[in-house]
Parts: structure tokens; C-alpha cells; sequence
């Protein structure tokens, strides 16, 4: 599931350094390493900014809300 | 959802204005009172009589009127071009109309200290809630004075009334699920929230505009899914702007008061025990590090002023773990609304004004 894909890719991240310094120095070879498919690697590769650099998330789109 | 930032001329203003004045049309045999509560609601913020500064539009004002209207009418468009646009009009309406009322009810039933609530009080906007209700489907009944046959007449009808026990299921469950422990709820289960919340009210708006134009079963099932993903994008979305804004913008360790009154600004859902999928997230990692006891997420907030450093840190890691796994499976269900848009998009591409206001 998809889903659980992310979810387990941001705690690891989150709680291994090794592997978050890693997706700070070479996003696309930790990406492509853990063989996600085309559609998770999209998200993951919009979700390093905030997981290796601690960019705050993007501001509301605010749309149907 | 639009990322066009230049823009300084109101693409929507056409449509807009074909819909107020079909909206003033329903409105005008309102009693004066009810009449000017009705009014009022649709001057909400996104409402088809929000106003904006007509002078600069942003991407931000440009969305905010009526896209509930828009949407189900530009579809009904770029199915059927020459649709009536009286037709089409009229039962993008009762999609605001529907939609409106379920927003008022969500404001009472969640106790938000809406600018309406405010000025109207509890009973009236209850009252105003009903009349909305009940303005959506005259606004389809009212189909059959342009010729729309009885058969599609009742087939919106059908479709507006199995989104309403969607949409009413899902705000009850969201109210039951409050006092449930927030260790004990799934990720799925948030999920499935946002599905029958927001997700159910853009599948509404898509299936109704695509249904009035007289789209296939197949092409209507492929509208109605590309609504629901993108209504479960931004209920995501919202549910993480939320939660981030309260921890980073206000502060972290928060007194119970200004726990209430920062509620009171931005209807916070972590206040009222909602179990928003970020805070679901955050409070399974809690479980799993601090223990089951202290998953409780107002808990947690006001304990937070008297923990160690390093317990405080523990927590922060959490809430921020959530936040970011919500945001990716919000961008998630962006990609999936995308690809449904692409399966649209290979039979006739939207025109540059419905992808505008979709903003996928």
C-alpha cells in the first residue's frame, strides 16, 4: 500500500541519520534505491526538502476549505 | 491548487456572474428575513457572493467565489459546450446551495466560532442550514420549467440525496470518533473521514456537472473519482496546515486557555479530539515511544510545558513525523486525482479555465 510505503520511509528518515544525511547529499540514488514506484518516488522526491532540510510544508492551497 | 500567480484580471468573472444572477432568481421569493441570512451565508468565504477586491486578484481571491459553483458548471461545459447555460447554472447552484448549508452545520456541530455564527447565533444559522437545503433541490425541481426531462430531473435528485447521507454519515462518524482514544485510530480510518467529507462534496460537484451534461455512466464514475481524490487531497491538506500553524505559528507549549482561544481563530481539530490523519500519525509514534497513557493529544500538549527537553523533543519529532507522512499522503492523493485527470484529459483536454480552477 502506498500509503504505508510513505509513512515507513518518513520514520525511518526521521529516526535513522545515516539515512537521512544520505537524502540530503543524493536524494535521487536514495530514491531510486528503495525502488518506489513512479508515483511514490514523486511524493518522496516533493517530501525532501522538509524531511532532510526541515522546510516547513508548503502554506494551505486553502481551496475547497 | 492553481499556481498561476500573475494573473490580474478575473478569468471566473463571466461564470460568476451567469450564477448570481440565477442565484438571485431562486432567492427572490424568499421571505426579507430569511432572504437576508441566505444572503449572508453565501457571502461566506469560496461563496458563490464573497466579495473581493475587484481591483486585484490574486490566485487566492479568484478562488474565493463560488468554486463550488464553478466547478460542476464548468464541467457541465467542457462535457456539453452548448448546454443551456440556465440548465447548467441551475444545478451548479444546488451543489453551492447543498454545499453551504453542510458548512454552516459543520460550523455549529464543531462549536467554530464562524464570523456567521457570531453575527446570526446558533438557531438562525441552524434555520438558515434547512432553508439551504431545501433551495438545492428546488433549484432541480426547478429544471423542469426550462424542459430538462422528469427522468434526469430525478436522476440529479438521486444523486444529490446519496450525497447528503454520504456527507451526514461522515460528519457523524467525525463527531462519535471524538471521544474514542487517538492511539486506537488507523490511518485508514482518517482517510476514509475525508472521504465522505470533503471528498464526498467534490464528487458531488464533479459528478453533477458531468450527470446534467449527459455524460456516459463511465465518464461520470471518472469525474465523480477525480473529485473524491482531489476532495481527500485537500482535506489532507487542510488537516496539516492545521496542525503545523498550531505547533509552529503559536507556539508549542500552549496553556489549556490558549489552547481554546487559538481554537477559537483556527478551529483547531486537535482541541476537540478530531482525528485528523497528522495527529492519528503523531500519536501512534507517541504510543509507540511514550507509552499508550499519554497518547491523548490535548494531553500531550498540556503536558508538554512541563516535560524535559529532551521528552518535549520526543514529542515535537512526533507531531512533526505526522505532519509530514499526512503531507505526503496528501500529495499522494494529488498524483492519483492527477493521473484520473489524464484519463479524462486523453479523450478532450479541459480548457485552460477548468484547469485553472482545478489546479491539478
Amino acid at each position: 500500500m502506498e500509503e504505508q510505503l510513505i509513512q515507513e520511509f518518513v520514520h525511518r528518515v526521521s529516526t535513522d541519520e545515516k539515512l537521512c544525511e544520505e537524502l540530503k547529499n543524493d536524494p535521487d540514488g536514495v530514491i531510486m534505491r528503495e525502488g518506489f514506484s513512479p508515483r511514490v518516488a514523486q511524493v518522496v522526491s516533493r517530501l525532501v526538502p522538509h524531511l532532510a532540510f526541515d522546510k516547513p510544508i508548503d502554506p494551505s492551497l486553502n481551496f475547497w476549505h | 491548487m492553481c499556481e498561476d500567480r500573475g494573473s490580474s484580471v478575473n478569468p471566473f468573472a463571466a461564470h460568476q456572474q451567469i450564477l448570481r444572477e440565477r442565484l438571485h432568481f431562486f432567492l427572490c421569493t424568499l421571505h426579507p428575513a430569511v432572504y437576508a441570512d441566505v444572503v449572508r451565508a453565501f457571502e461566506d468565504e469560496l461563496k458563490i457572493l464573497h466579495q473581493v477586491n475587484q481591483d486585484i486578484y490574486t490566485p487566492q481571491n479568484i478562488r474565493s467565489s463560488g468554486v463550488w459553483s464553478l466547478l460542476p458548471l464548468l464541467v457541465a461545459q467542457h462535457v456539453a459546450p452548448e448546454i443551456d447555460p440556465t440548465y447548467a447554472s441551475s444545478v451548479a447552484l444546488a451543489v453551492e446551495s447543498f454545499v453551504t448549508a453542510i458548512d454552516l452545520l459543520d460550523d455549529i456541530e464543531d462549536e467554530d466560532h464562524t464570523e456567521i455564527v457570531h453575527e446570526l447565533g446558533t438557531a438562525r444559522v441552524i434555520n438558515t442550514a434547512a432553508i439551504l437545503f431545501t433551495l438545492a433541490q428546488q433549484a432541480l425541481l426547478s429544471l423542469s420549467d426550462i424542459g430538462i426531462p422528469p427522468t434526469t430531473i430525478l436522476r440529479l435528485l438521486q444523486t444529490l440525496q446519496e450525497s447528503s447521507l454520504v456527507v451526514s454519515t461522515g460528519q457523524h462518524l467525525d463527531i462519535v470518533v471524538e471521544n474514542r482514544p487517538t492511539h486506537e485510530f488507523t490511518g485508514e480510518e482518517c482517510i476514509e473521514i475525508a472521504a465522505t467529507k470533503s471528498g464526498a462534496l467534490l464528487r458531488l460537484a464533479c459528478l453533477m456537472g458531468a450527470q446534467c451534461a449527459g455524460a456516459s455512466d463511465e465518464l461520470c464514475a471518472k469525474y465523480a473519482e477525480f473529485g473524491e481524490l482531489l476532495g481527500i487531497a485537500a482535506q489532507l491538506d487542510n488537516d496539516c496546515n492545521d496542525l503545523y500553524y498550531l505547533l509552529y505559528s503559536q507556539g508549542w507549549a500552549l496553556s489549556s486557555e490558549e489552547i481554546v482561544r487559538t481554537s477559537n481563530m483556527m478551529k483547531s481539530d486537535l482541541v476537540r479530539g478530531k482525528k485528523t490523519l497528522p495527529i492519528v500519525l503523531a500519536a501512534e509514534e507517541i504510543a509507540k515511544t511514550q507509552g499508550a497513557s499519554t497518547a491523548n493529544m490535548q494531553d500531550a500538549l498540556q503536558q508538554a510545558a512541563t516535560l524535559s527537553d529532551t521528552e518535549n523533543e520526543a514529542y515535537m519529532r512526533a507531531f512533526r513525523e505526522g505532519i509530514i507522512t499526512a503531507w505526503g499522503i496528501c500529495l499522494l492523493y494529488r498524483e492519483r486525482a492527477s493521473e484520473r485527470l489524464q484519463e479524462l484529459e486523453a479523450q478532450k483536454p479541459f480548457t485552460p479555465l477548468l484547469h485553472l480552477l482545478v489546479g491539478v
